[in-house]
């Protein structure tokens, strides 16, 4: 039937959820709006801007670009489920330590395509980090200290100082 | 020229002799863990029980008379709860300043803009508020538009307001000395045209807001705006409530950039005023797209500056005609047309200045701040033919700035320039030595600039920029520092932190004014119903003028506690001081007492103390008294930052693609850099987002009124795959008229990355792009042309 | 977004029999990156959405030196990038790969959702008609194989059935001294190309005459455009500088590209030129290699 909801089972930051959704519900709304997980931003809604990024299946992105129920059955990370307790994630910590972070608004989303990077390949080049930051818009700090704290964070994931 | 000393400016006190504890060192946000953890909670995020969702209905004209609303069919679909229309605001008007009120909430009479709002709808979900949108029928008569200043100023040219002949939004004329007769007497004079782009603010937070009422006069407003207390007098009018009924509560800011979100848009009186009707919360979230349609451009200006010169490359006078699109509605027009003449004889000596500045309504959406504000489109122009005179008298680029620029003032001095701005400080001469000296220019000004089919130029452009604004009528600005009986402090604040750091650098001032730690601060944001006024986040002005307004709360809290702790050792407070949590009497350091106890003690003894310093910032508006917009004569800011930028750029001489390269330096002159990783990033961001986003990448490209690029792949923002990795450099002048010697930090350098990327160009290639941005295209028939003009002369 | 009927097969004769059964009401959605844009945006509003994402076995990439690769519909454009066989025997891929968009695109968009989508300005279409690449596609009724070139029929048109869905990607294998490059005009990295090129060159063992050229530019007409001329430009002779030049003047000659708001039609006529050049250059050079 059109409309009608559907059984949508999906696990999130380590928890599994067992929701009804309608099929027109885009993954963003889903985690925003049921799981009131606002961390994952609502930027342009066109799949141009990046701040809605998550981790799928350990691959980054675009919540917006995602009708909830194709994640079905399906792993997300959101920038909610990287800290543990009060310990922060390596990449978290360097984004603060390095002042990454101005308005904050393009950070999970950014977070989190660092962390599919860092996760995937612990030893990205800059290039490579500058790849990956390309997918997420900021308008304030010029990208270069975000592009050092990955490169800090990775170094640090790797066991160095 | 001369200077000489005025009005009764006393300098804020300098610790910097003894060292400070707090500032001045690399000083970790205080919202950084908010953000990057995902808790921080921007206006988008906040819910409410029983909130409804609300969408604008936007018109299809960009120049239309509204005939007849015919909202039938859409009150009819189930899960509509409210529906309204520019008639319910009953003809309010507002406007950024009291002459200027000519907007309406949403549009009742008359349409001015290409999807101005017309009607909103509150529904139970978003997808039916906006179907419902498109169930009202609205009936136009179209009308004939005007769409740049140039079919805005012809004769008989349709009206964008009927009382507003000529189309003309503001004019100024000012005049400084005698240019007709300096440019007699000057050995080479030059004019050219420049063009700045039509731009988007560039911010990734679309507005939106979430209103609802207490009770039937009580407003209460979750909003991203970056100077809460726009909306709060300016709802309080439109609703007419009293102020203290008016609660507007700041989440945390996607970012600003000085229009937009501290003015207000469609959803800024239809979330309130749907709430009203339907007797529920109501949330707006703007999409991307609405952004890039409806809301405030930075204006597209062209400038014709002419130049008189010394054989010897020295400024005798400048004249400026400039001519910019204020889109359909005055907003700011006035200020951001007012800046583009205000510092031109900023920051190089300048003995004659006229300008003459028209700024004119169109059918496009409305043109307001931006970063760099008014200021960048008369520096750019002016940075870029400097170089062009350089290499018409044979002189480098770079000596000819030091022969131009303002000394750095003596202590006790100040520098006047010919309309008046003082200067107690001026660091621009050291920017640009120590920007040469990173980027080597004497060595690299030698080499090859092509290399196979790519070429490399570096370019150099100074810049200034106001700090603390000083405005009339509203800048009223205060905080408060609440000492809580166990020793915690909370620091209360109007002021707004959007992205930039005035949050932590404030709360670090009054850390090291009370002596105590960062963490023992706790900033409360603003809650107009319990935080004291300010003007928030716009004209560079937060670290300088609520940065103040802190100090002086923190020190009032201060006295208040020392005043205990002298009674206590028998002295006289201003024998004592705070530091490292310990308050003591100067001469004998030993007789001290905690910090904790002193609170507690001050709390506790009968009868107690309600500890709370209240401060204001008197600068913004006294001084040197306000800047004169008829005249142009005054200051506009408390104090001037001062910019050195150097930017290398790779040109594919094929292609016309031109790339800023990592060879890039940038010397700025903040006074005292108060956190000086935040300087870093905020001058580096500064230079890159508003400034390369201008000379390379942005601009809106319309049609009769509509946006032809609203989105973000057609509309390019600078990314981090070309991002130059931008070195900083501090030029420290401890100005005396800023908090800790502080003056604004990166405006300077979205001013100069313009230039300094044209001049690279120039300096790769030979070609002058003058109308921004240089887009391949564009430099590539430049070097056409160029190459053409070669062969012929062969 | 407007109210639809959902599926979610897991295999493709469901696919295939749902769109038997709603032909032109129904719509596949892979990753559906471009197509929920125009979904949120009204200008689409299908009844039923089909979504294929979850059918595993289109998610392949083999290699078999005799019958070339084949590379599952819904196979991600980041497993292209990275797949270690794509780099050694198709490296082209892999660096088309690369440059498209952005990273989160490239993790979900899928090879077969892009190809159909029908973008004159599209990398895989290009660099595939370079390749000499073929598509095979399905319905209830019957199984076709078309060429890669001539799948486009207009922009944003492809030939596709109503009833039809694209299964399979097939690649034949190079002929010795064949280099293939692809390179496109950004502005800023992961654009769109205002213009791009992709050449094949087979070269002749020992005397370097140009055996064979594959010429196709995007941006530069409604579809993908192979210039026949160019190519012919170049076959049977030792290229050198000139001739590459000249093919670059005829693709131009040949290009009718649109005005929009990133570049004229003149501008891109002349980037033809010089894409055309630089990309055969490096076809030439990887064809040398061997």
């Amino acid at each position: 039937m059109k409309g009608e909801p559907r059984e949508l089972k999906i696990k999130v930051n380590g928890m599994l959820y067992e929701l009804k959704v309608k099929p027109n519900v885009l993954l963003s709304d889903v985690l925003r709006k049921d799981l009131k997980l606002t961390g994952t931003k609502r930027g342009c809604l066109e799949s141009t801007c990046g701040v809605c990024t998550v981790i799928l299946d350990g691959k980054a992105v675009r919540s917006c670009s995602i009708l909830a129920l194709q994640a079905n059955g399906h792993e997300v990370t959101t920038i909610e489920g990287l800290a543990q307790g009060n310990k922060l994630h390596p990449i978290q910590q360097a984004f603060i330590d390095h002042g990454a972070i101005e308005c904050g608004f393009c950070i999970p989303g950014r977070v989190m395509v660092a962390k599919a990077l860092l996760d995937e390949n612990p030893h990205p080049t800059r290039e490579e980090v500058r790849l990956a930051m390309q997918g997420v818009l900021c308008a304030d700090v010029g990208y270069v200290k975000q592009i050092e704290a990955v490169e800090i964070a990775a170094e640090k994931m790797r066991g160095g100082e | 020229m001369a200077g000489k000393r005025q009005g009764k400016a006393k300098p804020t006190v300098m610790l910097k002799e003894e060292g400070y504890s707090v500032i001045g060192k690399p000083i970790p946000r205080v919202d950084a863990r908010a953000k990057v953890t995902g808790e921080a909670k921007y206006a988008a995020d906040i819910e409410v029980a029983d909130m409804l969702w609300g969408a604008i209905k936007r018109s299809p004209h960009p120049h239309a008379r509204i005939l007849n609303i015919d909202k039938s069919k859409a009150e009819r679909l189930p899960g509509v709860k409210a529906i309204i229309t520019g008639k319910d605001f009953g003809g309010f008007k507002w406007g950024w300043s009291r002459e200027t009120r000519d907007e309406e909430p949403l549009a009742s009479t008359k349409v001015r803009y290409l999807y101005e709002g017309v009607a909103a709808v509150a529904a139970i979900d978003e997808d039916i508020a906006q179907e419902a949108c498109d169930l009202i029928e609205v009936e136009y008569e179209p009308l004939a538009g005007v769409f740049d200043p140039f079919e805005a100023m012809k004769k008989g040219a349709p009206l964008v307001h009927e009382d507003r002949p000529g189309n003309l939004c503001v004019e100024y004329h000012w005049n400084f000395g005698d240019v007709e007769k300096a440019f007699s007497e000057s050995y080479l004079v030059r004019e050219d045209t420049f063009q700045t782009p039509r731009m988007a603010k560039g911010y990734i937070e679309p507005p939106a807001i979430v209103a609802y009422w207490t009770d039937g006069s009580h407003l209460t407003v979750h909003a991203a705006k970056g100077s809460p207390y726009f909306p709060y007098r300016i709802l309080s009018n439109c609703f007419n409530l009293p102020l203290s009924n008016v609660r507007i509560i700041q989440p945390f800011i996607g970012s600003d950039f000085g229009g937009t979100k501290n003015d207000m848009v469609n959803g800024d009186f239809s979330a309130p005023m749907l709430a009203k009707k339907s007797g529920k919360p109501v949330k707006i979230v703007y999409t991307q797209f609405d952004e890039l349609t409806t809301c405030l451009r930075r204006h597209p200006m062209w400038v014709t500056i002419k130049t008189g010169m010394t054989k010897d490359g020295k400024l005798k006078a400048i004249q400026t005609k400039v001519i910019s699109d204020g889109g359909a509605y005055t907003r700011m027009s006035p200020l951001s047309n007012f800046l583009t003449g205000i510092s031109m004889a900023l920051p190089y000596k300048l003995p004659h200045f006229k300008t003459d500045v028209f700024c004119y309504f169109t059918n496009n959406p409305s043109s307001a701040a931006m970063r760099g504000h008014g200021i960048y489109h008369t520096r750019f122009a002016g940075d870029v033919q400097m170089d062009m005179i350089a290499e018409e008298l044979g002189i480098d680029p770079v000596e000819m700035r030091l022969r131009n620029a303002i000394e750095n003032p003596k202590q006790g001095k100040i520098y006047e320039t010919i309309n008046k701005l003082h200067l107690a400080t001026c660091g621009v001469k050291e920017c640009i030595e120590k920007a040469a000296n990173e980027i080597r220019w004497e060595e690299e000004k030698k080499r090859e600039r092509v290399k196979g089919d790519k070429a490399y130029g570096i370019g150099f452009a100074c810049g200034t920029y106001l700090s603390g604004t000083k405005l009339s009528g509203h800048n009223a600005c205060a905080a408060m520092v609440r000492i809580c009986e166990d020793g915690s402090v909370s620091y209360i604040t109007g002021a707004t932190d959007v992205g930039q750091g005035s949050d932590t650098v404030t709360c670090a001032m009054v850390a090291e004014v009370l002596g105590i730690g960062l963490e023992d601060i706790d900033i409360k944001r603003v809650d107009t119903a319990h935080t004291p006024v300010d003007p928030g986040t716009y004209g560079s002005r937060v670290t300088v003028l609520a940065g103040e307004a802190a100090i002086n709360a923190a020190k009032d809290a201060k006295r208040m506690l020392l005043e205990v702790a002298a009674k206590e050792f028998g002295v006289k407070p201003e024998e004592m001081d705070i530091k490292n949590k310990k308050a003591f009497v100067r001469t004998n350091p030993g007789m001290s007492i905690p910090w904790a106890r002193l609170v507690r003690m001050a709390c506790y003894t009968t009868p107690g103390m309600v500890i709370i310093g209240r401060g204001q910032s008197s600068r913004g508006i006294s001084t040197y008294g306000l800047a004169d917009f008829t005249t142009g004569i005054g200051d506009i800011g408390t104090n001037y930052s001062f910019t050195a930028q150097a930017q290398e750029v790779e040109v594919d001489l094929e292609t016309g693609v031109v790339k800023c390269t990592d060879n890039s330096v940038i010397a700025h002159d903040c006074g005292f850099p108060l956190n000086p990783p935040a300087v870093d990033t905020q001058v580096v961001g500064g230079a890159y987002h508003p400034g390369v986003g201008a000379a390379l990448y942005c601009e809106f490209k319309m049609d009769k009124g509509l946006t032809l690029n609203p989105n973000l792949v057609d509309y390019k923002l600078p990314r981090a795959y070309e991002a130059p990795m931008t070195k900083v450099i501090h030029v420290i002048t401890n100005d005396p008229f800023g908090p800790f010697g502080a003056k604004e930090a990166s405006e300077g350098s979205t001013c100069t990355a313009p230039p300094a990327v044209i001049n690279a160009i120039h300096d790769a290639t030979g070609v002058w792009i003058k109308d921004l941005p240089a887009k391949p295209e564009k430099v590539f028939w430049a070097l056409k042309k160029k190459r053409e003009l070669e062969q012929k002369k062969k | 977004m407007k109210d639809f009927e959902y599926f979610a097969p897991k295999t493709v004769e469901e696919v295939l029999s749902l769109l038997s059964q709603h032909k032109e009401e129904a719509k596949i959605i892979a990753g559906g990156q471009s197509m929920l844009v125009v979904m949120r945006q009204g200008l689409l509003a299908p009844e039923y959405v089909v979504d294929i994402k979850g059918i595993t076995a289109l998610d392949y990439i083999n290699y078999d030196e005799r019958e070339g690769l084949r590379i599952g519909a819904l196979t991600t454009h980041q497993a292209i990038e990275k797949s270690q066989l794509i780099q050694k025997h198709f490296r082209v891929l892999s660096e088309m790969e690369r440059n498209l968009a952005t990273i989160q695109t490239r993790n979900w968009g899928t090879i077969g959702g892009n190809l159909c989508h029908g973008d004159p300005a599209g990398d895989p279409a290009l660099v595939l008609i370079a390749l000499d690449a073929k598509l095979k596609l399905k319905s209830l009724s019957r199984e076709r194989i078309v060429a890669m070139e001539g799948f486009s029929k207009d922009m944003l048109e492809v030939d596709l059935e109503p009833d039809e869905m694209l299964v399979e990607i097939q690649v034949p294998t190079p002929r010795r001294h064949t280099g293939v490059a692809h390179e496109k005009l950004m502005v800023m990295q992961g654009d769109a190309g205002i213009v791009g090129a992709a050449v094949s060159l087979t070269l002749k063992p020992g005397d370097g005459v140009c055996e064979d050229a594959r010429v196709v530019v995007s941006n530069a007409a409604s579809v993908p455009l192979r210039v026949k001329e160019a190519e012919k430009r170049l076959i049977g002779k030792v290229i050198n500088d000139h001739l590459l030049t000249e093919a670059g003047e005829i693709a131009s000659a040949e290009a009718d590209p649109p005005s929009d708001v990133h570049a004229s039609s003149e501008y891109r006529k002349e980037m033809v030129k010089v894409f055309v050049k630089r990309v055969a250059l490096k076809a030439l050079e990887r064809a040398k290699e061997g």
